[in-house]
């Protein structure tokens, strides 16, 4: 157990000396009067027809955010999704304002399962999510995340994902940041042909913070890995992208993809990146990539000397660029697509 | 309908004279025709004719149809009726061609103050415009340029021209990269753009394009200002005898 006084929680926290930890420090941005620091979070659930949720006791996840969410958050929520589970209808999880939460999925052989999240809040909070994701063999899953706080928010979300053989995962977050966010995708293929298409895009205005870090773990032949992450900050925004590829030595053809792009539209925003192959097998193909830049002036002018004018050129190159991470076939039927591309449009007026 | 009068420009702030006391004026009705050899600011007369950052005018002016052109941003001349057919046209990445027409055209007619075209008469128009160009519907749902041969992106500039249907057009150097049967087809769609309200400038290298689009006008461009002018028959008097004696 961990000491609940708040001092000594605060020393609990990751921090910035941490490797993992060092461009979202959140012991040195946290206050110990955030509310939910060491409350349990509420979430709804919206569930398809025929699943039930319940509630049971549950190890921790070994991690420093993992033992907090053990601490307060009580038992975990449970779904079972049983084999060959198939159903149009969306997972919706919501209501994750503030506090912790540990929620566990367990998708059974061949089961398929939408799953739509709303990580928001009104009120500044802290909001610690422990998600565990399991997949068994060709369990499918395609999950979209919506992320839109309160400026002085803290959330730190953390999904383990295990994939069985033949696992399908498709994964899109939209975050539009917080005070400090943390988006930590963590996949582990234990059987093989694994094809996991995990993007994502964080717009921060303002003084918003958002890291999205991953850590794709291939213990297993034939994975099919893509994964492609835009930025766009403005301001005094902070964008972060820490993506890791682990390839181990029995993870032969593994075939794997990683790119992070970012368009910085103010001086004094900032974009840390740092992409990572760690590569034992010998018969892979494996690439990373990261650009960090401006719109193109040359393009902006083309656009303004066809008579759009400058703001909405500006937006309309954006809105190009960050539609790039979704465009996952998987993604394009669910209902968040359209939501997501209005949001985005909706962000650009405001900030292009 | 454009006076251009005693423009001077110069660039990296100051240090380089480009334009140099360039005076000009070219009437509703006609096509006049610059030649020049490289490097004697054909390029960025067009630039600083639409409103390109980068290039300070330091003296003259230009009157457009009673307006102070260089007081307008580039997308008011664009409203205005300016167009520029680019040396190189950009790729606008993402962006499809229709998509990207449409939004140029409406932000037009909106800065006009007229009504917004319709989807269905937009896509009527541009698939005859289109057919007229020997263009293939497929290439106006991928995004703008992007993968375009140099002469499929030329002929996607006279494309968004018929399109806009602009006031006075400048073309940069549009027959390079074009082929023989390329030219034609987009010498006969400018062609059919000649008319008594719209006045045009081609900028070019070479004579060949003027076989095509006569011109009523052509001058010399030479260290930043025009040093000779005549009618048609004179480019192709340029053509045989070189730039040489016009060069400082």
């Amino acid at each position: 157990m961990i000491n609940m006084q708040p001092n000594t929680l605060i020393n609990q926290l990751p921090h910035r000396r941490m490797e993992a930890w060092k461009w979202t420090d959140v012991r040195g941005a946290v206050t110990d009067t955030q509310v939910g620091m060491t409350a349990a979070c509420a979430p709804e659930f919206e569930l398809p027809p025929s699943l039930t949720l319940t509630r049971k006791n549950h190890t921790d996840t070994g991690t420093p955010m993992g033992k907090l969410a053990t601490n307060f958050a009580g038992e975990a929520y449970v779904v079972n999704v049983p084999a060959g589970f198939n159903s149009t209808d969306t997972l919706k999880i919501s209501s994750l304002e503030h506090g912790h939460v540990r929620i566990i999925i367990r998708l059974g052989v061949d089961a398929k399962l939408n799953m739509s999240e709303v990580h928001a809040s009104k009120k500044a909070g802290f909001v610690n999510l422990d998600l565990r994701i399991e997949l068994a063999k060709g369990a499918k899953l395609a999950r979209t995340i919506n992320h839109n706080d309160h400026a002085d928010t803290m959330r730190i979300s953390t999904t383990q994902i295990s994939a069985w053989a033949d696992a399908e995962i498709t994964q899109h977050i939209l975050s539009f940041g917080a005070g400090l966010s943390r988006f930590e995708t963590r996949i582990a293929s234990l059987g093989e042909n694994l094809k996991a298409d995990i993007h994502g895009a964080y717009l921060l205005n303002d003084k918003r913070h958002c890291d999205m870090t991953s850590y794709i773990d291939l213990g297993a032949e034939n994975a099919h890995i893509r994964q492609s992450v835009k930025g766009v900050v403005t301001d005094k925004a902070r964008g972060v992208f820490q993506g890791k590829f682990h390839v181990r030595r029995p993870a032969q053809l593994t075939d794997a993809e990683m790119r992070h792009d970012a368009i910085m539209l103010s001086d004094s925003c900032q974009v840390r990146a740092k992409p990572e192959l760690e590569i034992y097998a010998d018969d892979v193909a494996c690439a990373h990539g990261n650009t960090v830049g401006a719109l193109d002036e040359s393009a902006l002018f083309y656009m303004r000397q066809r008579g759009i004018p400058s703001k909405q050129a500006r937006a309309l190159l954006t809105l190009a660029f960050v539609a790039e991470a979704f465009v996952a076939e998987a993604f394009d039927s669910m209902a968040d697509h359209t939501s997501f591309m209005a949001l985005i449009t909706n962000w650009l007026e405001q900030n292009s | 309908m454009i006076k251009i009068n005693n423009l001077t420009a110069t660039v990296n702030e100051g240090q380089q004279t480009i334009l140099n006391g360039l005076s000009l004026d070219i009437p509703a009705g006609e096509v006049h025709a610059i030649m020049g050899p490289n490097g004697a600011g054909k390029s960025t007369l067009s630039y600083v004719l639409t409103g390109k950052d980068g290039y300070d005018v330091t003296d003259g002016s230009v009157n457009y149809m009673g307006a102070d052109l260089l007081d307008m941003e580039p997308e008011e001349r664009a409203a205005a009726g300016l167009f520029l057919s680019f040396q190189y046209p950009l790729e606008i990445p993402g962006v499809p061609t229709m998509h990207f027409l449409r939004t140029a055209l409406n932000a037009q007619r909106k800065a006009r103050g007229a009504d917004e075209m319709s989807a269905p008469e937009f896509l009527k128009k541009a698939r005859s415009v289109a057919a007229e160009l020997k263009i293939k519907p497929d290439m106006l749902k991928r995004p703008l340029n992007v993968g375009f041969s140099g002469g499929e992106k030329k002929r996607m500039e006279i494309f968004q021209m018929m399109m806009l249907e602009p006031k006075f057009i400048i073309m940069d150097e549009t027959d390079s990269g074009l082929d023989v049967d390329a030219l034609r087809i987009v010498a006969d769609g400018v062609n059919a753009l000649r008319a008594p309200t719209r006045g045009m400038l081609i900028i070019t290298h070479y004579q060949r394009l003027l076989d095509y689009i006569v011109p009523d006008r052509v001058h010399v461009l030479a260290d930043g200002k025009i040093v000779a002018s005549g009618n048609a028959d004179f480019a192709k008097l340029l053509e045989k005898e070189g730039y040489d004696k016009y060069a400082a």
